[in-house]
């Protein structure tokens, strides 16, 4: 599968020639385990421009291997036979973020149509960036989705922290608050159909 | 005199809710908000045709998609601006309310209302599409700085790819880039060796023992997260 990725060509004058070596098998390693193989490059590239040693650019690479196996495996035991490596790679974001392996499971297993596990991941992941503890991150999401709030109610959950952190709240408590409106507030109507504007009301 | 609504009484402002959908506490707050805004609400607002013609005239040379829409982060634009310290901030405007920026221009005086959201059959269904294009611009607050560059996983990580513009002597910097649905990892590189996450965004360990910013974008006619 390095193939697709020609590691050497994206990495050279990069990084130190031993991080290619590494980095071209943990490419093929992950390429035949199914599990996405870019993020591994831009991290050895990251590495690089920041001016990094090459031994923690390696460390650095392997971390994030990892991650990504972990993340497969909680979506593959959250009932996705065959994840996406978008999903794979947000579930691998949620987890650098601060999310548990647990955590993904159960936000992945929670995830409805239209907003698949890699958005729903995606956002909590988000989430967590902007401080929210892991916990009141995955209870936030879920309540949303288990409320039956619409699509965009969910994909707006960072931008209403922001907006509750900028009023005074802390993450925690701009998500405890959102939790607790999303579970109480009745269900509004479905999505609305490209090109089209809710009414307002007077 | 300002006034913060509460933001389930900005949602009945937005006509998202009724005023029987609030919890009884906030009723009087929300027959308040209405009370208000009504004859501002029901008064007509039409925007000038020129100025419409001047929006869409930015958006081209800007490169935009002439369906593309952005809104503003008034917040986060006036926190900057009131910020008693020196501070480096990164505005991300959003792709999809452009038009929404000329009617908040009009209607600056009544800000109670979220920006306005996409369609969201548009955002979903466009969510994981490898269609490159939402324009999320970035700005930097680096006075004093020789030059500023932005590098990313949309740049390969690359610290002269992306230079950002001066806006003046103003020690503002700012770049507008298309970035493809999915979550990008970035940092500004000031003159060419400090890299400085973004304080106005979310951020993660970058596992080098420094901090990477975060942007996440839901769909070409989506949002950034």
């Amino acid at each position: 599968m390095s193939a697709q990725v020609d590691v050497p060509a994206r990495l050279a004058g990069r990084v130190p020639p031993e991080v290619v070596a590494v980095v071209r098998g943990a490419v093929d390693s992950a390429a035949a385990r199914g599990l996405p193989v870019e993020p591994l490059v831009q991290k050895a590239l990251e590495g690089g421009a920041k001016g990094v040693p090459a031994e923690r650019v390696i460390a650095a690479v392997r971390a994030l291997a990892g991650e990504l196996d972990a993340s497969a495996g909680a979506l593959r035991s959250a009932g996705l036979a065959a994840p996406d490596g978008d999903a794979i790679e947000a579930g691998a974001f949620a987890l650098t973020a601060g999310l548990q392996e647990g955590q993904v499971r159960e936000l992945a297993h929670a995830s409805r149509t239209p907003v698949g596990p890699a958005a729903t991941l995606r956002v909590a992941a988000t989430l967590a960036a902007l401080g929210v503890p892991a916990k009141e991150t995955v209870k936030l999401v879920r309540r949303t989705i288990e409320a039956g709030r619409a699509a965009v109610d969910l994909l707006d959950l960072p931008d209403r922290v922001e907006s509750e952190i900028a009023r005074g709240a802390t993450p925690a408590q701009a998500a405890a608050g959102l939790a607790r409106a999303a579970a109480h507030l009745p269900v509004g109507p479905p999505d609305v159909p490209p090109g089209r504007e809710r009414s307002r009301k007077p | 005199m300002t006034r913060e609504f509460h933001p389930l009484v900005k949602r009945l402002l937005d006509g998202e809710l009724t005023l029987g959908d609030l919890p009884l506490e906030l009723r009087p707050e929300g027959e308040e908000a209405l009370r208000l805004l009504a004859p501002l609400d029901r008064a007509p607002v039409t925007l000038s045709p020129a100025l419409d013609a001047r929006v869409m005239a930015m958006l081209r040379r800007a490169g935009s998609p002439a369906t593309a829409r952005e809104s503003f982060r008034a917040g986060r634009v006036w926190r900057w601006i009131s910020a008693p310290r020196e501070v480096e901030i990164r505005l991300r405007v959003r792709p999809w309310a452009v038009g929404a920026l000329a009617a908040a221009a009009v209607l600056a005086a009544l800000v109670v209302g979220r920006p306005s959201a996409p369609p969201v059959g548009d955002a979903v269904a466009a969510f994981g599409s490898t269609r490159p294009g939402v324009l999320v611009r970035f700005v930097l607050y680096a006075p004093g700085a020789r030059r500023v560059a932005i590098a990313g996983t949309f740049n390969q990580w690359d610290r002269e790819a992306t230079p950002l513009a001066p806006a003046g002597t103003t020690g503002v910097w700012t770049t507008t880039l298309a970035l493809a649905p999915g979550q990008h990892q970035y940092a500004f590189v000031v003159d060419g060796a400090r890299w400085v996450p973004d304080p106005a965004a979310p951020a993660v360990d970058d596992g080098f023992g420094r901090r990477n910013s975060v942007v996440a974008i839901a769909g070409p006619r989506g949002r950034a997260l």
